[in-house]
């Protein structure tokens, strides 16, 4: 069964009077564990996607499954609980509160999840994005790509499934993005379903498949290892 | 880690900021503290200072209320009096007491004016406890002899046994005591057996007023009905001096009053601007963490928590200042109010500290409770980017 199952999917904005359709009846099914990255022009609608996959978002017609679960139509109550559960933000301004140890930022989704506070769990986290010496930092001291990767431990921390991320390397220069994806393509080793939006055509080959999204829809499919239905 | 070390360390973030609303917070808790430890403070001394007065009510010359009043704070002269014959039935009205008759006299020696109380010492000295003299005390049918004030006693010079030129012949008086310091204005006066008085300022037979103490101060309205009965008397009770310096210190609270309300209202406003600002600055990242889990239910908790810790450190920190400050406070309000009791005003009475906290509490729910509100209802989208408003 597809972890994501998105049926034309429109999304229509409004600015003042102008109608701006950013999405024009996308179709997208992932499967669990898979390495996704999209791509395409400024504008073509790879955040609004995004932002609808990631229940952030509702969609203007369609519907999205996750995990099973229909989401359309579901009310904010119900979207913070899937947020919350299934899915890990990454944004491309990294977003840690500057007043905040490293390893309470990655602690900071704890706190609205009600789990107990889990030390063992961020120090280990932070292990596997090679920060485990930083804990006691505060963001202000640390370089770009070691921001990102605390905001990468900090959306894993609720042990989701999915994990999206939007631009994660936009800010950052090539050799420090390139180790980005390579702490994508490990966690998509440890099944985690990633996906990944980019403007470096390079850095999106590394995962096992590119969808490039032009004008609100699905322009081409490369590498997709399951037949249409 | 939880909400409230988050709202803490996000109040960390503009030091400046979060320390200026505190103050703003701390000055407005601070006035109305005084205020209402003033208020509470000032009737409670007042009416201890009449009650050690030791009499109910005083019964006087008719026409002449207002001089009785300023004669009871301050000793005074009345030109007309009450007989002995007002005495007796005063002495035999139901209800009373102790009626002691005084008689009020005032001389000019070098410039100054000197206050004479002729009193019938076994009616007055039971209502004057505080009363404890160095020497002794006079019986009513001494003469030539004086019992004086403590103030009275040190300006001139004066102890049991000084000899002075007494009265318009100059007879020679016999200081036999002086009185203990009471903090009242008997410390200025000359007291001396009435009959002796009467005599010396050839006012035989007249009293300037008597002081009535009631078995019971429910009968103060009875004896006060029955006395006024008497062509001759007017009655004035304490009730109604308290009252009569009560409403004049009433003009000056409605003055500290809009004070305190244009402090709140400047306070409250600095407030809610504050957070207002502080969230609009981190739209974003309330967008962020409504994207990893957070609830608006979370964020409007995390807000009306940042805004409680302002107002409540606020609170904390103006009313220790008022109970520091409270010995200056009450230097500027005796200038200002028109009878200043001896006693002091300000008490650290736990249940205004209690209110004046709640206050506190109150004033961060309400300006808190807009900005919360606003972003606890922001969609997670719109926040992320960046669109407040
Ligand atoms: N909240 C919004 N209100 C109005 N228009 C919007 C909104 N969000 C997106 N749009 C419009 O929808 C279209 C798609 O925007 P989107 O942000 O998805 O592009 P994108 O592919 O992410 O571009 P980029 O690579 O520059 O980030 C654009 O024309 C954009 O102006
Ligand atoms: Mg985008």
């Amino acid at each position: 069964m597809s972890i994501i199952e998105a049926t034309g999917i429109c999304k229509t904005y409004h600015r003042g009077r102008e109608e701006v359709c950013a999405l024009k009846g996308v179709d997208l099914s992932i499967e669990p564990g898979e390495f996704v990255s999209i791509v395409g022009p400024s504008g073509a609608g790879k955040t609004a996607l995004m932002n609808i996959l990631g229940c952030l978002d509702a969609p203007s017609c369609g519907t999205l499954m996750i995990d099973g679960v229909q989401v359309t139509g579901k009310g904010e109550a119900e979207l913070v609980k899937i947020r919350r559960d299934h899915i890990g933000f990454v944004f491309q301004q990294f977003f840690l509160i500057p007043t905040l140890t490293v390893g309470e930022n990655v602690g900071l989704p704890l706190i609205f999840s009600g789990i107990p506070y889990d030390r063992a769990r961020i120090d280990s986290l932070l292990d596997k994005v090679g920060l485990s010496h930083r804990a006691g930092h505060l963001p202000g001291q640390l370089s770009g790509g070691e921001m990102q990767r605390v905001a990468i431990a900090r959306a894993l921390v609720n042990k989701p499934r999915i994990l999206l991320a939007d631009e994660p390397t936009g800010n950052l220069d090539s050799v420090t993005a390139d180790g980005i994806y390579g702490l994508f393509d490990d966690l998509h080793r440890q099944g985690i379903t990633v996906i990944v939006v980019t403007h470096n055509r390079e850095l999106a080959q590394r995962a096992g498949r590119v969808i490039t999204i032009r004008d609100g829809c699905v322009e081409r499919e490369c590498g997709y290892p399951h037949v249409s239905p | 880690m939880n909400l409230f070390s988050l709202a803490l360390r996000n109040l960390q973030r503009r030091k400046g900021r979060t320390i200026l609303t505190i103050i703003g917070v701390a000055i407005a808790v601070a006035i109305l503290f005084s205020l209402l430890s003033f208020s509470a403070g000032y009737e409670r001394e007042l009416t201890k200072e009449m009650d050690s007065l030791g009499f109910h009510l005083l019964a006087v010359p008719k026409g002449c209320p207002y001089e009785a009043t300023t004669l009871i704070l301050h000793g005074g002269v009345i030109p007309k009096y009450l007989t002995t014959e007002d005495l007796a039935r005063t002495r035999a009205t139901e209800g009373v007491k102790t009626a002691a008759p005084v008689l009020l006299q005032q001389f000019v020696k070098d410039g100054t004016p000197h206050i004479v109380y002729g009193i019938e010492p076994d009616a007055m000295i039971p209502l004057k406890p505080a009363w404890k003299v160095n020497g002794r005390f006079f019986t009513a049918n001494e003469t030539h002899v004086m019992v004086i004030g403590s103030t009275l006693a040190e300006k001139e010079n004066l102890v049991p046994g000084s000899v002075i030129p007494f009265g318009p012949a100059q007879e020679p008086f016999t200081v036999i005591g002086v009185l203990k310091p009471t903090g009242s204005e008997d410390d200025n006066f000359h007291f001396l057996p009435l009959a002796d008085a009467q005599r010396v300022f050839s006012k035989e037979g007249f009293i300037t007023a008597i002081a009535v103490r009631a078995d019971d101060v429910k009968n103060i309205h009875d004896i006060t009905v029955e006395l006024e009965k008497v062509p001759d008397i007017q009655v004035v009770t304490m009730a109604q001096v308290t009252g009569t310096i009560m409403n004049l210190v009433g003009s000056a609270r409605s003055l500290l009053f809009s004070v305190i309300v244009i402090a709140i209202v400047i306070s409250a406003a600095g407030i809610t601007n504050t957070l207002l600002m502080s969230v609009n600055e981190r739209t974003r990242e309330i967008g962020m963490m409504k994207a990893i889990g957070a609830s608006g239910h979370h964020i409007g908790i995390l807000l009306i928590t940042e805004t409680l810790l302002i107002t409540l450190s606020g609170g904390t920190i103006g009313i220790i200042a008022a109970m520091a400050g409270s010995g200056i406070i009450e230097t500027f309000v005796r200038g200002m109010v028109p009878y200043a009791p001896s006693g002091s005003f300000f008490s650290s009475d736990p249940l205004l500290i209690g209110g004046c906290l709640v206050f506190s509490i109150g004033l961060g729910l309400l300006c808190g409770l807009y900005p919360a509100w606003k972003s606890a209802r922001l969609s997670p989208m719109e926040a992320i980017r960046g669109e407040w408003e």
